[in-house]
């Protein structure tokens, strides 16, 4: 699919001589490099081809079911830009001019090393780097319809540490893949599983699309490619449609005190993992979890991938509550779906914004010692 | 235009539970431009000398030289007057009664003025509060064409004896009356004086305080420190220091070209920030030290420890960020930063000089002994030349290293007066 990219020498190169910056953060960056080391953001005038761009025509073209394309993904919009945080992540006072905290001095992380995003009232994810780790390699991307309830694609990408870019690789397959779902809108199928097996389809094309951004926007060659998780949920009313591949988890978490399908707290996805593997062969959850190699994926996006077709499902919900997609630095802490549900009845209390939940699940996370990146998508049901 | 820079030395790494941060700001003023000349409005000097009977014919003679040599520098255009102190404080120019007791620099003011100082008679005894008192009294009597008054004020002291008509605090009520309304640089002449009386004025008027041994040294002395005067732009800056919520300001030192210590002139910018007035400013660095004690984080966290500022009026002109971060890497926790502990050194070497003076004069010799050995050995190890020549004046060094010193038995007062004054003159780090 890249062959349909602009050529590479086509775009203008930067004068010689003249120092770049990358035009959202403002970091120093090198000539040809495609994406900021800094905040992530694609560098539109390095001579290497943007991924997303190049990638949305392709879906258009290879689209296997009538498409609608919303106005609001026509393109890599300026909303694209990750945004730094305006608040004190530790106390929620002003950060300064000179990126510290005015009131407590917590540095403000660069906007890669957390940022959050809401495209709609009931819609929200948080990324974050966690408290041990350097650089934060998760990533998410989401998009929702205003209308609360209506539609909304949520997208979560965990970057295997052991290579170099993958803090690149996951945000560029996570971007890839939500405007993949978003562009593959099934209309004129009124059936719920009609609905949910274009959607499922969507999935795997999206999956397919984010493994080319992933090869598009990491080097080749190095005996570490790039290589990410994916965890993806739609949401169309009452339909969930779920999918991953590795180990970044779909969990429904209800109301408490519904009844009847539905209203126990659930984790849709299954895990692509060594400690899911023993888990089949009857090992119980938190001795595979906890055992040698939990964390080691079996499948995983990137150059190096062996099998990228994800697991699909899709269920329908019939009460209030929670759709989160999160990666194993929020999991890691509360793997359950009982105690993760009792943790964000906890953690929202009164309020059901879905940014006030997100912020509070990464800070628990954090809490807890923050020893991965911590990534949550949520939408409200 | 004025210009500021701010540099930060220091070793932002923690070790894990580390709460303690140092730092070494050193701030710099170039094109400060001369006194009353940068339109930020007008500056006043006022000279004022000891004209009590104590200072007999030749000091009389030399301080009158001193006070023409010093009004020969001040620049025309700039606001002055001239004062003579004995138990009581007269302005001895210009000849008023009534509306401001100051005038304008010009050539007959010069003439006059020289002629008034040449009346001077020695006579009558020591109160410096009056003096002080009575110089705050005629800054403040200038209103300036727009009834700003005088934004630079400063003033040089000389006196010849201890404070003898005049409690002491009846002199800490006079300082404390004019502190912050104008700065003042004293200068003492023979060996009858106190120091310690004339440091804590110069001190609480952010000036300084030196020996002047020979009366006919007098006049480049105040030369010189009318000449510096005029060279200083910038009528008045403060530092600034803000420490993040739920730290401990250890303390805020000026270390270099002198120690001062600033920590108890703090007033609130806001409940963050403090400020410390540091008075004019020519072209010219200074040096402060900045301890800050943190609640520890974890590992790999990152912090600011304090943001060092330096503010004129409202505006802040420079800016250097005190930073932390947590590391398990003991290579880098345990550097010593050599500002840091340069400064450190020459801080104590100050207090171990005066320490060790204090006692020599008050009898405990085991103390004094210790106390200025342990100054030979800081200024050797703080390359402090002068401070080690200064100290061999008054004890026979054994080992420098060990600090193993003998008190002298032939020491002349002058150079024990000269270690006292000079004591808190640092030197900058030689790297």
């Amino acid at each position: 699919m890249t062959e349909t990219a602009p050529d590479p020498g086509a775009s203008a190169p930067a004068p010689a001589g003249t120092p770049l910056t990358c035009p959202v953060c403002g970091a120093a960056v090198e000539p040809g490099q495609a994406f900021c080391e800094s905040c992530g953001s694609a560098l539109a005038s390095s001579g290497v081809t943007n991924a997303v761009d190049a990638g949305l025509t392709a879906v258009e073209q290879d689209a296997p079911i009538e498409l609608t394309r919303p106005t609001s993904t026509a393109g890599p919009a300026p909303a694209e830009v990750l945004v730094p945080a305006s608040r004190c992540l530790a106390c929620g006072s002003e950060v300064g001019q000179d990126g510290y905290c005015t009131v407590c001095g917590t540095k403000a992380p660069i906007p890669r090393d957390h940022y959050v995003e809401q495209p709609a009232s009931w819609v929200a994810a948080v990324c974050d780097r966690g408290v041990k780790h350097h650089r934060n390699e998760d990533a998410t991307a989401i998009d929702a319809q205003q209308e609360p309830g209506s539609r909304a694609v949520l997208v979560v990408c965990d970057g295997v540490s052991t290579s170099t870019d993958s803090d690149i690789a996951s945000l560029a397959a996570a971007r890839r893949a939500r405007d993949v779902l978003v562009a593959l809108r099934p209309t004129g199928l009124p059936n719920p599983a009609s609905r949910a097996g274009a959607v499922a389809d969507a999935l795997e094309s999206a999956v397919a699309q984010a493994n080319e951004a992933v090869l598009a926007a990491t080097p080749e060659g190095g005996p570490d490619a790039a290589a990410c998780t994916f965890a993806a949920a739609v949401v169309e009313g009452d339909l969930v449609v779920f999918g991953n591949v590795g180990d970044s988890r779909v969990y429904w978490l209800p109301d408490p005190g519904g009844s009847g399908m539905g209203a126990e707290p659930t984790e849709l996805s299954l895990d692509d993992s060594m400690a899911q593997a023993r888990i089949a062969m009857g090992v119980d959850r938190v001795t595979a979890e906890n055992g040698p190699q939990a964390h080691a994926i079996t499948k995983w996006l990137g150059r190096d991938a062996p099998d990228i077709v994800p697991r699909t499902g899709s269920v329908l919900l019939g009460h209030p509550g929670w759709v989160l997609v999160c990666s194993d630095g929020l999991w890691n802490y509360c793997s359950e779906a009982a105690g993760l549900g009792e943790l964000v009845t906890s953690l929202s209390g009164a309020t059901a914004s879905p940014l006030e939940l997100g912020e509070a699940l990464v800070r628990w996370a954090n809490g807890q010692g923050g020893r991965d990146n911590v990534s949550v998508a949520l939408a409200r049901h | 235009m004025a210009e500021f820079s701010a540099t930060v030395y220091q070793n932002e790494f923690l070790p894990e539970g580390g709460t303690d941060v140092n730092a070494i700001v050193t701030i710099t003023c170039t094109n400060a431009g001369a006194a009353g000349r940068t339109g930020s409005g007008d500056a006043g000097e006022i000279i004022i000398v000891d004209t009590s009977g104590s200072m007999g014919r030749t000091r009389m003679e030399a301080a009158k030289q001193a006070a023409d040599a010093a009004l020969d520098q001040i620049a025309d255009g700039t606001w002055f007057a001239v004062v003579a102190g004995t138990h009581q404080a007269y302005l001895a120019y210009p000849p008023v009664r009534s509306g401001p007791g100051m005038v304008v620099m010009d050539a007959n003011h010069r003439f006059q003025a020289h002629q008034a100082v040449q009346q001077f008679r020695a006579d009558g005894g020591t109160a410096m509060g009056q003096w002080l008192t009575l110089a705050g009294r005629l800054f403040e009597s200038v209103g300036g064409p727009n009834g700003g008054g005088l934004t630079k004020r400063h003033a040089i002291l000389l006196t010849d004896g201890e404070n003898h008509n005049e409690r002491p605090d009846q002199l800490s009520a006079a300082i404390a009356s004019v502190v912050g309304r104008f700065q003042c640089d004293c200068r003492g002449v023979g060996v009858d004086w106190q120091v310690a009386e004339v440091r804590r004025i110069a001190q609480a008027l952010l000036g300084t305080v030196d020996i002047v041994g020979e009366p006919s040294e007098l006049r480049a002395e105040f030369a010189g420190l009318m000449q510096a005067s005029m060279a200083r732009g910038i009528a008045a800056a403060d530092l600034r220091v803000w420490t993040p919520q739920g730290a401990q300001l250890l303390f805020v030192r000026q270390v270099s070209p002198s120690v001062e210590d600033l920590t108890a002139r703090r007033t609130e910018v806001n409940a963050l920030t403090g400020a410390y007035p540091t008075g004019s400013w020519g072209d010219e660095s200074r040096d402060y030290h900045v301890a800050v004690r943190l609640p520890a984080k974890t590992l790999g966290q990152e912090q600011l420890a304090a943001r060092v500022q330096l503010a004129v009026g409202p505006d802040v002109v420079a800016q250097s960020l005190v930073k932390a971060k947590w590391s398990d890497d003991e290579g880098l926790t345990t550097r010593i930063n050599p500002e840091v502990a340069h400064y450190t050194g020459q801080t104590e070497l100050a207090d171990a000089i005066q320490e060790g003076l204090a006692a020599k004069a008050s009898g405990d010799e085991a103390t004094a002994t210790t106390r200025l050995g342990r100054a030979v050995q800081l200024a050797a190890a703080t390359q402090n030349a002068e401070a080690t020549t200064r100290l061999r004046k008054v004890v026979d060094i054994d080992d420098p290293e060990t600090g193993t010193v003998r008190l002298r038995r032939d020491v002349e007062k002058a150079d024990e007066m000269a270690l006292d004054t000079a004591s808190t003159k640092t030197t900058r780090i030689r790297s």
